[in-house]
């Protein structure tokens, strides 16, 4: 890791602030937050062509552009690249990619020479007055002030454009020396927060941040305000369709390796399959699969989990890089689920959301579904509003489920003669019937895919609000797909049974217990992940997002609350 | 948001070609010879972009990314292929 990218070590004393800070700070003082104190960082394609610029730049010998030597007169002293100068005093580092001695220098008194510091920027010189932002301006500026504090006499720095070849001189006058202290001193005060600052408000700035997808800014934005009836107009600032996908493995004895830029799945020295990593969202194992160490290490690298489960699905663990950084949102976790009250509050939410969910299942999807049914899960629906313990909401669950259940099979199409999806009920453990068997593999699919979401978001799965933290159950996980049960399980196995995607022969029955063969648990398994791509209107922002991305937003949106950001954790329902 | 590129190359060198074609496999489904396949947030042609500079010899290698356009607008569906049919790669998670 570089040196500047790491954040403060405790409350009080504040690290160097890095100059690149400065300038987040200047852009937008939540995104300087969640990269300083939080630790926080995504690569956008902006953040990452930077970098491969830069690189170029610390790598390059001493070659410029032809117009950096025409600025260049013979009589320079100094020609230094990637400076690495902090001061105490100041209380900033800086990383400065190239420093230039000065003409004018010659003649000065000795010990005064003057320097001219230069930052590289990617992309085009912006079209305005100053010829380049504020924070390009201020960076820039932290790094002569940085020199000043070195006895160098440093009156002005260059900003370079990589992508118009162009050089913009920055004066550094009494007005951006004082804006840049000021920016400096909002800087440290904010580090003392537990909480980010709140986002911008509709700014042209989100759509080309970063970190748009964990801020989350006009979601947050919007239900931090009051709103009378119904009047979603959130931009959609989540791109929908880039999610990466998971890999899944389940043959058994298969070794993964890795080639190159790819994942490589073989057995018996046969190759089965490939997988790219830029695309690879998490690595499922089922049963006894090999991994090389070169592997692991690589999707650590790459923050891509990697999950165990047994041959039958059931869920081990994972292997993830280091853990999140954000350790006060999982302080606010602790203190929430240890107090009584707010865990009764959010688990009456989870629990109302999942029965609203079944019900409209029901409703959409059955033949002729009871109106008596549906006006019973109505009433545990309002019930578990008001229920007053977790004891008596984990009653009203109950009974909610069994009218649910009891009615499940009237959403399956008449199968094939002979077929076995005689569905009374839930069993499990071992499932008796095979509808029973598919719930279960999706259910245990869904607990592991909220376990690595919670998790990649700083959030610990294993305590929760409504589950308790027993037998090794990530009850935060638990807690968190109550809703998204019926919505993607229920409804991926109605559609792989009503599609004739899985058929009785993808069966094997064993003493009363059933399991899927391989085969039909690779198309199950497709099934589901057909699911959560779908998109899909959210209920409450109004765009269309698939379910992938709806479960990381929702994770996040419980991260906000947590965190005080929002009043609510807002029910993921459809109509 | 994702968009269809559909990238060849020309590499004068045996090395740098096996180089080239190995890096492509990260970003794409190999169509024909040279011609590779990708399906790519903007994120990850930059991430394609600078791998191909680290390889190739600019002064004897050449690269052609074509843009597709994106693919919500299924833009391949404007490719007409001859002889053996074009396998185009559909994006969805790997069971193996
Ligand atoms: S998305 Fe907008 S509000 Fe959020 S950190 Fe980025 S610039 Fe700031």
């Amino acid at each position: 890791m570089e040196p500047e990218s790491q954040g403060p070590s405790s409350g009080s004393d504040i690290p160097l602030l890095p100059a690149r800070m400065v300038n987040e700070f200047a852009y937008c003082p939540r995104l300087a937050y969640f990269e300083w104190v939080d630790g926080e960082f995504a690569d956008n394609a902006e953040t990452t062509e930077g970098r491969f610029h830069h690189r170029r730049v610390d790598q390059t010998p001493l070659r410029k552009s032809r117009k950096v030597e025409d600025d260049q007169p013979s009589e320079a002293t100094i020609h230094q690249r990637s400076v690495w100068l902090s001061s105490e005093r100041l209380g900033v580092t800086a990383k400065i990619d190239l420093v230039e001695g000065d003409a004018a220098s010659a003649g000065l008194a000795e010990g005064t020479q003057t320097v001219v510091p230069v930052d590289y920027k990617r992309g085009k010189r912006p079209h305005t007055t100053q010829g380049a932002w504020e924070p390009e301006l201020v960076q820039l500026c932290v790094q002569g002030l940085l020199l000043r504090e070195q006895g160098f006499t440093c009156e002005r720095g260059v900003l370079y454009f990589v992508g118009s070849r162009e050089r913009v001189e920055v004066p550094f006058d009494d007005e951006l020396i004082t804006r840049t202290r000021e920016l400096l001193d909002g800087m440290r005060t904010m580090t003392q927060a537990t909480v980010a600052p709140p986002p911008l408000v509709d700014s042209p700035k989100c759509p080309r941040c970063s970190l748009v997808g964990l801020c989350l800014p006009d979601e947050v934005g919007w239900l931090r305000a009051t709103h009378e009836g119904e009047a979603p107009a959130v931009r959609k600032l989540i791109p929908a369709n880039d999610d990466a996908l998971p890999l899944y493995v389940q043959t058994p004895g298969a070794k993964l390796g890795k080639d190159g830029e790819c994942l490589k799945v073989k057995d018996h020295d046969e190759v089965i399959g490939e997988a790219r990593l830029v695309e690879t969202s998490q690595v499922v194992l089922y049963g006894a699969i090999q991994v090389s160490t070169q592997v692991t290490q690589e999707l650590c690298k790459r923050g891509i989990p990697l999950v165990y489960c047994s041959s039958g699905g059931w869920f081990y663990g994972m292997t993830t890089g280091l853990l999140h950084k954000h350790v006060e949102l999982r302080r606010r976790q602790y203190a929430a689920a240890a107090d009584r009250e707010r865990c009764l509050l959010l688990a009456r939410r989870f629990v109302q959301a999942k029965i609203a969910n079944c019900r409209t299942l029901l409703r959409r999807n059955h033949r002729a579904a009871p109106d008596t049914v549906i006006q019973e899960l109505k009433c545990d629906q309002i019930q578990a509003g008001v229920a007053e313990s977790l004891e008596s909401l984990l009653g009203t669950e109950g009974t909610a489920a069994r009218r649910y259940f009891s009615e499940f099979a009237g959403m399956l199409k008449e199968a094939e003669p002979g077929a076995r999806f005689d569905f009374d009920g839930r069993n499990r453990r071992p499932p008796r019937d095979p509808v029973n068997a598919m719930l279960s593999l999706l259910y245990s699919m869904l607990a592991r895919e909220w376990t690595v979401t919670l998790q990649s978001v700083g959030l610990d799965p294993y305590l929760g609000f409504y589950h308790q933290p027993r037998y090794g159950r990530p009850a935060l996980a638990l807690d968190m797909m109550e809703e998204f049960r019926p919505l993607i399980a229920d409804s991926a196995v109605l559609t792989a049974i009503n599609n004739g995607e899985i058929r009785t022969s993808d069966w094997i029955e064993r003493m009363g217990s059933v399991t899927l063969t391989p085969d039909g648990r690779c198309r199950l398994i497709e099934t589901y992940e057909r699911r959560m791509g779908q998109e899909i209107t959210h209920p409450v922002f109004g765009y269309q997002i698939s379910y992938r991305r709806v479960l990381e937003v929702q994770a996040r949106l419980l991260g906000r609350y947590l965190l005080g950001e929002i009043p609510e954790l807002p029910p993921f329902t459809t109509r | 948001m994702r968009r269809h590129y559909l990238v060849t190359y020309d590499i004068c060198d045996a090395k740098r070609l096996r180089r080239v074609f190995k890096t492509m496999k990260g970003f794409g489904a190999h169509l024909q010879l040279s011609v590779f396949q990708c399906d790519l947030p903007d994120i990850d042609v930059v991430r394609m972009k600078a791998a191909l500079t680290e390889i190739i010899d600019q002064r004897e290698d050449q690269v052609l990314i074509i843009d597709l356009g994106p693919t919500e607008s299924h833009p391949i569906k404007r490719i007409e292929s001859m002889g053996i049919k074009a396998e185009w790669e559909e994006r969805r998670a790997r069971i193996m």
